[in-house]
């Protein structure tokens, strides 16, 4: 047994014990110190003055550091330099630093902040998207992607749909807040453990504000306590807190920030404003889509512009809509800068789309299942995007018919429709939603990644690779990867905390790339010692065995030995090999390399071929909807989902089911308000609600697609999966609105939104109740 | 005494607390996580909403009996350890020997970032070492309190059936030794005084009343999920707190022929599983009340005492006219719990008294009774709205109705108009249609991170009708 294909989480025992060590559990010697941040309470203003004198004074303080103490850049923004280390003169969001403290206990910390005085001027603050339209502030040009003629399409539809849908935000709400612990070490080096999923952009922004040279800096992760796009930027801010207090005080400096802090002074999920125009027909085929989304950016960049360039691209969906025009803005507001999590954009773009479905289904008076399956894209043709790549290996219209079988869906509509006949107080309702993701970071120079394998002379492999680890397992699957290739026991290859000394210069791991990626680049460096190690097992084997004399070529590495296949009695253990391997003077270490082949995209055309592939999925939820309370139950949802070969199914079926319940909490309780000074109210689990163990299925049937290898050649033919399941949340969306349109017998639309929390339900049972009235 | 004594990990503990680094409101998380050995704990959220920093606790019973129960312990004192047991994820199994709900959450793939699973681990190690086996419903509603961002539960409820769902379960003996240790603690009243603060811990309410008096603005605290919350949340100094926590008289439950007082000490999960036969609406409500971990620590008393205007007990209480027995050094008194709030976070109560007990009786045939809680989650999630109602019908026509909702005002309100409307009219629906559309002049709602008027009015007309069609079932 080499490695298998299921093994569990490499840190399985780890998490279950409480023995895995996250950055808050690291020990550290009494020197240490506690960072605090002392952030804006305004959501834009002046500061007209301040005064540190009394918060210096206190006991325990070693540092308050301001903007005039930073040695280099007072710049933290990822992509575009937009964004402070900490406030100038002026604040721009509630949550932004304006100080930093550093002191021997938290409670000092605190006491500090507390006697920091301020006094600020408040200015105007945008606070909505609507108000930043009327305001045209945008972060950067409009952006657009077109195929066909709209106009025209318009105009050979029967019918003409216009609309708007608000999209909203959600937090990341990882159980791990933000943390940071950096250590000063010789001359200028700093050493910061980062709970970051971008350990490269970590360091190379501590060594740009510290003013230091980037070999002076080091950062390493061994994993995250989850992240979901919230560390791939969000993570560096308190890197740099904590790397600039501790350069200050020559001491190792924390920074965690406590849960209500986290929420309410880092970026979240882009909330949107969708506006449609669409033509159809009356057999439910979809013409022409008109369609703008705005996004909330917040105050500064960030990544802005990549996840509303994914939302575009994500307009469509799963649909061939031959004429389309889609045009994005994202939009300044005095909000923390919005930023990835998981989808990227790709939800808030799909959601209007699959709202607009919805409604045409109502209209034309047909199962909504069936307008999807009449626009889903096509085999041999009608596969081309809007940003005219072809949609190869399309698995659409099997996983439709697989899953419409396997859940039953006919025979459990009728009975819904039957149930909902007899029931006024209690409405059933069930929605299919499909799935079509792009896989690879859109910025196509991001997709590469290296890895470093090294094999000690005892035969066991220490992998270090770009990639961090957040829960989704990706250290397992590098682990399996790099024992699959050896062909050695997994038990006998460890994944190192992930470094920017082993491997420099890597992208985050986001885009759900990280095993495609880091696979691949694992995967070459053990080629690589393969190669290295063959040569010598031939030396060895052709002094051993006279005849036809060993090659490279002939050799396999399988059960921890290598063999010549062309002479099978010769064999010797891996371990020996090795050992042979170091006695001849050869390097048994090698760095990997790989980049994605064939990307590309002309953002100013809006064209191009920017995926390696695309990912597919389906969903099926049933719920149970109490009219008068709002409240539902998920009866069953029935889920089949394409991740090519699985390097891992247990691994993936468990990102499905998760993504799919971190989707439907996104659609459902997950909502963000603000009052009118810019203050977030749901700022703790008190009220901000994400799912728990109750709102699961009660009937959850989760399965992957089998026997559909990736159609291109990826790490063992796997395909990505972290995002994509996230949008099967619509299901749930999608089959609370169908309950609540059943109140009114399909005749009226609902007024929906997105998350349909219990108010947005039952004000729109209310619409629908009116609007049957009003016909009477 | 100024130490807490207690068992951590079947090893005695004693924390002197008047002189450093740990002082009286020192959270048990606060105190386990500045060990070097005992980071298993986490914290999500410091305010009893993640479950993260889940552990088990055991109690000495009066019979003798170890009974052991899930908390979160980011809200709990250090001196609310003292002679009890306290297991850690780290007293339970280690990665070369897992104790078998740990065994199943690897095998089921339980765990993805890890960071929530100690805490689901001891929830799941409390059930595994129940008497019974637990149920589908009894797991869902033992873990409702941890919350996981990655795995979307079902692996955990796997998990959680796989061990604790069997039958045969490794887990005779369980608390034999615990018993013995509890015993060795002889604990006696705590009395902790610093430069700062002080803390009593008096064992007999005499003792806890004369306390009070001689510390007038001491506050009462039993299980600090209220309380608890100024220490972590708002990083408050409490003075003066006296700790009612182990005052056995106010935990009794006496079953009378016209009802049950229950002594206000009782703990929410308790006064759950005992109301069941007597009470059910009463039931209902606690049914959705936080999670385990939560009504563990919570108590009668501290739910109508802290008189928030989204409690979810003033309401259905209102609903059985329950009668609350207030207590002091100068006596007791009884006061209906229809006039105990008198404003936000107001009540009739005097310095030094506390509530002794909550008295709720029976209601008769031709009485209504249901409760009903709106809240954004279903579960584990303060009310948007909640409501008592109570109705009394004879011969088909109201005789009276009492219309109580919270969240709708700045306190617990009864719905004036509309119960007016409706004293002596038919119980129909056209009725209570009509009453419906009143209810906007009983209440002015407010719009806040929960939902917005619109919502809490609309929530708060639909409740009635659902009320009204409830009662055809009756």
């Amino acid at each position: 047994m080499t490695s298998s294909k299921n093994v569990a989480h490499e840190s399985a025992k780890l998490h279950v014990t409480g023995e895995a060590i996250y950055i808050d559990d690291m020990h550290v010697n009494d020197q240490l110190l506690i960072g605090r941040v002392f952030y804006s309470k305004e959501a834009h203003a002046e500061i007209c003055s301040y005064d540190l004198k009394e918060a210096l004074a206190v006991n325990g303080v070693h540092a308050i550091l301001t903007h005039e103490d930073i040695p280099g850049e007072n710049q933290m923004g990822p992509v575009v330099h937009d964004e402070l280390v900490m406030a100038i003169d002026e604040v721009s969001f509630i949550g932004q630093a304006v100080f930093i403290i550093a002191a021997e206990t938290e409670a000092q910390a605190i006491e500090a902040e507390r006697k920091i005085k301020i006094e600020y001027k408040p200015l105007d603050a945008i606070l909505s998207i609507e108000d930043a339209m009327s305001k045209g502030h945008t972060v950067q040009p409009t952006r657009y992607i077109k195929r066909g003629d709209v106009e025209k399409g318009f105009a050979q539809s029967e019918f003409i749909l216009e609309g708007s849908l608000k999209v909203g935000g959600q937090e990341q709400w990882y159980l791990e807040t933000q943390v940071a612990l950096a250590v000063p070490g010789e001359e200028r080096d700093i050493l910061c453990y980062s709970s970051t999923q971008n350990p490269s952009e970590t360091q190379a922004l501590i060594a740009e504000v510290l003013g230091l040279s980037k070999m002076e800096v080091e950062v390493q992760i061994r994993r995250m306590g989850g992240a979901f796009g919230g560390k791939e930027t969000q993570g560096n801010h308190v890197a740099i807190w904590a790397s600039l207090l501790a350069q200050k005080t020559k001491r190792p400096v924390k920074i965690r920030l406590f849960r209500d802090d986290d929420q309410k002074m880092t970026g979240k999920r882009h909330r949107y404003l969708n506006e449609f125009k669409v033509g159809y027909n009356g057999d439910g085929s979809i013409k022409a889509l008109q369609t703008t989304l705005n996004a909330d950016a917040g105050s500064a960049t960030d990544l802005s512009m990549a996840v509303l360039e994914r939302a575009m691209m994500h307009a469509e969906n799963a649909y061939y809509i031959p004429h389309i025009d889609i045009t994005g803005n994202a939009w300044y507001t005095n909000l923390p800068s919005n930023t990835a999590f998981r989808g990227f954009g790709g939800p808030q773009g799909m959601a209007s789309i699959e709202q607009i479905v919805d409604i045409i289904a109502r209209k034309l008076n047909k199962d909504a299942a069936e307008i999807r399956k009449a626009n889903f894209y096509g085999i041999e043709d009608r596969n081309t995007t809007p940003y005219d790549q072809v949609v190869e290996h399309n698995r659409l219209p099997h996983i439709y018919q697989e899953l419409l079988e396997s859940s039953d869906y006919k025979a459990r509509r009728a009975s819904i429709n039957d149930y909902n006949a007899k029931n006024e107080f209690f409405k059933k309702g069930m929605a299919f939603t499909p799935v079509k993701f792009g896989i690879s970071f859109t910025t196509s120079f991001l997709n590469q990644a290296g890895a470093l394998v090294n094999i000690y002379k005892d035969g066991t492999v220490l992998v270090n690779h770009g990639g961090t680890e957040m829960g989704q397992g990706l250290h397992t699957k590098m682990r399996q990867i790099a024992a699959i290739e050896l062909g050695i026991d997994v038990s006998k290859v460890k994944v190192n905390a992930t470094n920017t000394s082993k491997v420099p210069n890597t992208s985050a791991t986001a885009a759900s790339a990280g095993t495609d990626l880091n696979g691949m680049a694992v995967k070459d460096a053990a080629d690589k010692l393969k190669l290295r190690i063959a040569e010598v097992v031939c030396g060895i084997f052709n002094d051993k065995y006279s005849g036809e004399p060993s090659v490279n070529s002939n050799l396999i590495f399988l059960n921890n030995e290598i063999k010549d296949s062309a002479n099978p009695e010769r064999a010797i253990s891996f371990q020996e090999a090795v050992l042979k391997s170091y006695l001849g003077q050869v390097s048994l270490g090698a760095t990997g390399f790989y980049k994605t082949p064939d990307i590309w995209f002309d953002r100013e055309n809006g064209t191009g071929h920017p995926y390696y592939y695309f990912s597919f999925g389906m969903a099926v939820t049933e719920v149970l909807l109490d009219v008068l309370t709002g409240h539902y139950m998920n009866l069953r949802t029935d889920i089949l989902h394409d991740v090519g070969s699985s390097v891992n199914e247990r691994l993936d079926i468990g990102q499905v089911e998760g993504g799919y319940i971190q989707g439907v909490g996104w659609c459902t309780t997950e909502e963000l308000k603000w009052d009118a000074k810019g203050n977030l109210l749901n700022h703790s689990p008190d009220t901000y609600k994400i799912p728990n163990i109750q709102d699961v299925p009660d009937d959850f049937r989760t399965n992957l697609l089998k026997n559909h290898p990736n159609g291109v050649p990826s790490i063992h033919r796997s395909k990505a999966v972290a995002e994509p399941p996230l949008m099967l949340g619509f299901a749930c969306w999608l089959a609370i609105k169908d309950a609540i349109s059943a109140v009114g017998e399909h005749k009226y639309e609902p007024v929906f939104e997105l998350p349909a929390t219990n108010e947005v339900i039952l004000k729109a049972i209310d619409s629908v109740q009116d609007a049957a009235k009003l016909s009477i | 005494m100024n130490s807490v004594k207690f068992i951590l990990n079947k090893k005695i503990i004693s924390v002197d607390l008047s002189q450093g680094p740990y002082g009286p409101t020192t959270t048990v998380l606060e105190y386990l996580r500045s060990q070097p050995h005992l980071k298993g704990v986490k914290e999500g959220c410091a305010e009893g909403d993640c479950g993260a920093c889940t552990l088990v606790l055991g109690d000495l019973q009066s019979n003798g009996e170890v009974r052991y129960r899930n908390f979160d312990s980011c809200l709990v004192f250090l001196p609310m350890l003292h002679g009890k047991e306290l297991i850690t994820v780290e007293g339970i199994g280690d990665s070369s020997c897992l104790h078998p709900v740990q065994k199943a959450m690897v095998d089921t793939d339980g765990s993805q970032c890890g960071y929530c699973t100690p805490g689901f681990i001891m929830s799941m190690y409390y059930l595994y070492n129940k008497k019974e086996k637990a149920s589908r419903d009894e797991i869902k509603d033992c873990l409702t309190g941890n919350l996981c961002r990655c795995t979307g539960y079902r692996s955990i409820m796997d998990a959680a059936e796989q061990s604790c769902g069997q039958e045969k379960r490794d887990n005779n003996n369980f608390s034999s030794q615990s018993k013995k240790l509890l015993d060795s603690l002889g604990v006696t009243d705590l009395a902790i005084e610093t430069n700062k603060q002080s803390y009593y811990q008096p064992r007999t309410l005499d003792s806890a009343l004369s306390i009070m008096s001689l510390n007038p603005h001491a506050r009462i605290v039993n299980g600090a999920t209220d309380l608890g919350l100024a220490v972590t949340k708002q990083k408050a100094l409490l003075e003066s707190l006296v700790d009612i926590s182990c005052v056995n008289e106010l935990k009794e439950i006496n079953i009378r022929e016209e009802g049950v007082e229950y002594g206000a000490g009782i703990n929410l999960e308790d006064l759950r599983l005992h109301c069941a036969d007597y009470f059910p609406a009463l039931q209902a409500m606690l049914n959705v009340f936080g999670s385990r971990q939560i009504r563990y620590l919570g108590t009668l008393g501290g739910n109508i005492a802290s008189a928030s205007p989204i409690g979810d007990m003033p309401p259905v209480l209102m609903a059985y006219e329950a009668i609350y027995t207030l207590v002091s050094e100068l006596g007791e008194r009884k006061v209906t719990s229809r006039e105990f709030v008198t404003g936000y976070r107001q009540t009739v109560m005097k310095e030094n008294e506390l509530i002794k007990s909550v008295f709720i009786p029976f209601p008769k045939n031709n009485h209504h009774l249901k409760s009903y809680k709106i809240s954004k989650r279903k579960d584990l999630d303060i009310s948007t709205v909640s409501a008592g109602f109570q109705l009394k019908l004879k011969e088909g026509l109201v005789e009276d109705i009492a219309l109580i909702y919270g969240g709708m005002a700045a306190q617990t309100k009864r719905a004036d108009n509309a119960e007016a409307h409706l004293r002596n009219k038919a119980w129909t629906r056209t009725n209570v249609e009509e009453a419906m559309s009143l209810l906007s002049k009983d209440f002015t709602p407010i719009s806040d991170a929960r939902s917005g008027e619109e919502g809490r009015r609309l929530m708060a007309r639909n409740l009635l009708l659902k009320f009204w069609n409830e009662t055809q079932y009756d």
